[in-house]
């Protein structure tokens, strides 16, 4: 059998074993809307554990984080800085948000913040579900385009780009449709696992085959290109950008609704914590990866690419002389990566898009609870199909999109921590600052450049806050609760 | 316990900041140096590795003292 068979062989078989292991999961699985959405809230400690840690790192980890690392050097750390420091923010919010969501049926991040700040109609809903769903699909397309180029570049070309990425597009909205979130939680064990074996094999053969180790590794590089080890890096990002970007992100990371939405799913608080506490082993996942990135340094002096991002696959698939069944499991654990966090994304997005876009109106939220299931359901099929048909056309406005919507998902943060732990928070001075914060970001996003090399995000957050505490002072206020605590006993 | 119950401790909230204040500026910047190497990786990259596994022990500390509390009352 050539190579490429091989790989091709092993890849089909890792997909056909995740398509039957998610479709599994749906056995004994009642079919109530809750059950779908957030496993019931009975997730237990291993299962939630590896859904987020699988969701969290995507076709990113293999592919942009070592692409950062070989093209920018020590700036690389930024991505463990803020998933670690993420860990910091769970810590203090998911517990509530858990808590409340059992308490009063929450099933979306907009249900939440809309009955926390109440608005005519219920529009802040739909302005939050419009947008999470407008941040979400160009998210979901690129783990489907990554997972097409990896297809592609492992099987040196056998399976082609759209080949590829509709495979990986299918069985993820396969089992998605028929398991929801009992499917992802199972698969996203699996491919959770796989990740990180593969990612230390992989990453300590590299270091062992060209460098005899990690030590020598990168003597070798403080010898021939030291300025990558230390900020501020080969292409010199400030530690104001640096130090800014952690921050945004690490505040970030609660706000991105397919992690917020998984608080839900939580079995009770202390399994949630105890998920905390294991969390930050698991972005150690990321030190070979990056050793792979830096690797490259070295390598490839003499070739530099393109594309930093295929930094990963040039050394595994091109340079290091890997035996044809480790290729095939280095694509699979790379595929692993983009499809556990493609099926977060698919179903999370079509439970936005059905509960708070198309359930908007009262005709629709009085829809029977089997019928918003199915029409969820078919919300997964929609979502998936578009971000396929998205990946295919490769609009070059997609990552504009992406950052854009989701740079406005952050501004959600200010007002969800006052409406939990602040008396004085005011809906006004929360609408405010999340307008003028919104603003700014996209404003420095995209217009003009943000002060000090800052990030937009982290701008925005700084006014979108200071404009809320302001104003909220500014208002009388006899009010002696949180809007959390405001919230009626039942829904 | 002085502390509202499901609040964290002052205690936690300041170990919390010194994490934060360790991986971005200023903390950082007192790391940014290539040696000594430690268990092969640079200084700079160790200092990250090193403080992943602080804020482990410090939520699994936080943890015990948590649940042991709530035994207490139970």
């Amino acid at each position: 059998m050539s190579d490429s068979l091989l790989i091709t062989a092993m890849t089909v078989g890792y997909l056909v074993i995740v398509l039957l292991v998610g479709l599994r999961a749906r056995r004994g699985q009642g079919s109530s809307l809750e059950g779908y959405v957030a496993g019931g809230r009975h997730m237990g400690l291993l299962v939630l554990f590896f859904i987020l840690g699988a969701e969290i790192f995507s076709a990113f980890a293999f592919l942009g984080a070592p692409g950062w690392a070989y093209s920018k050097g020590a700036p690389a750390f930024y991505i463990i800085a803020y998933l670690t420091l993420a860990v910091i923010v769970w810590w203090l919010i998911a517990p509530h948000i858990s808590r409340l969501g059992r308490r009063h049926g929450f099933l979306t991040q907009a249900e939440f913040l809309s009955a926390c700040y109440p608005t005519p109609k219920n529009v802040l809903g739909l302005v939050i579900g419009v947008v999470s769903v407008l941040a979400m699909i160009p998210y979901l397309t690129i783990q489907i385009a990554g997972a097409g180029m990896l297809f592609e570049a492992a099987t040196s070309g056998t399976i082609p780009f759209w080949l590829g990425s509709l495979l990986a597009c299918g069985v993820v909205a396969a089992y998605v449709y028929a398991s929801g979130l009992q499917g992802i939680g199972w698969t996203n064990l699996m491919q959770g696992l796989m990740m990180v074996v593969i990612a230390w094999a992989l990453g300590l053969t590299t270091a062992e085959q060209f460098f005899g180790g990690v030590g020598e590794m990168f003597q070798q590089i403080k010898d021939q290109a030291p300025e990558y080890l230390t900020m501020p890096g080969a292409t010199g990002m400030g530690w104001g950008a640096f130090s800014t970007a952690v921050l945004v992100s690490a505040l970030g990371c609660v706000m991105w609704p397919h992690i917020f939405m998984k608080f839900y799913s939580a079995k009770d608080v202390r399994t949630l914590k105890r998920v905390f506490v294991l969390y930050p082993l698991y972005s150690y996942l990321l030190v070979p990866l990056l050793i792979i990135g830096f690797a490259g340094i070295v390598l490839l002096a003499d070739t530099p690419l393109d594309s930093p991002d295929r930094v990963l696959l040039t050394i595994v698939v091109e340079l290091a002389d890997l035996p044809a069944w480790v290729i095939g499991l280095a694509l699979s654990g790379a595929l692993a990566a983009a499809m556990s966090t493609a099926a977060n994304l698919a179903h999370t997005s079509a439970t936005i898009l059905v509960r708070d876009v198309v359930q908007f109106t009262p005709r629709m939220r009085a829809l029977p609870e089997h019928k918003a299931l199915s029409l969820t359901r078919y919300g997964v099929i929609a979502i998936s199909l578009m971000a396929y048909l998205l990946a295919l056309a490769n609009p070059g406005s997609l990552v504009s999109l992406l950052l854009g919507a989701y740079g406005i998902i952050v501004q959600l943060l200010p007002m969800l921590l006052g409406a939990l732990f602040w008396r004085r928070a005011s809906q006004t001075a929360a609408f405010i600052g999340l307008s003028v914060g919104a603003v700014i970001t996209l404003l420095l996003q995209f217009g003009i450049d943000a002060p000090f090399g800052w990030h937009p995000g982290f701008c925005g957050l700084v006014v979108n806050s200071a404009i809320f505490v302001v104003i909220s002072l500014m208002r009388k206020s006899s009010e002696s609760r949180s809007p959390v605590e405001c919230l009626s006993p039942q829904v | 316990m002085n502390h509202q119950k499901g609040m964290p401790s002052k205690g936690l909230l300041i170990y919390f900041v010194l994490c934060t204040l360790a991986m971005v500026w200023p903390g950082a910047l007192i790391a940014n140096r290539i040696d000594p190497m430690v268990l092969g990786m640079p200084f700079f990259m160790f200092w990250y590795v090193a403080w992943v596994f602080a804020l482990f022990v410090g939520l699994l500390i936080a943890y015990r003292k948590d649940t042991g509390e709530e035994a207490d009352h139970e």
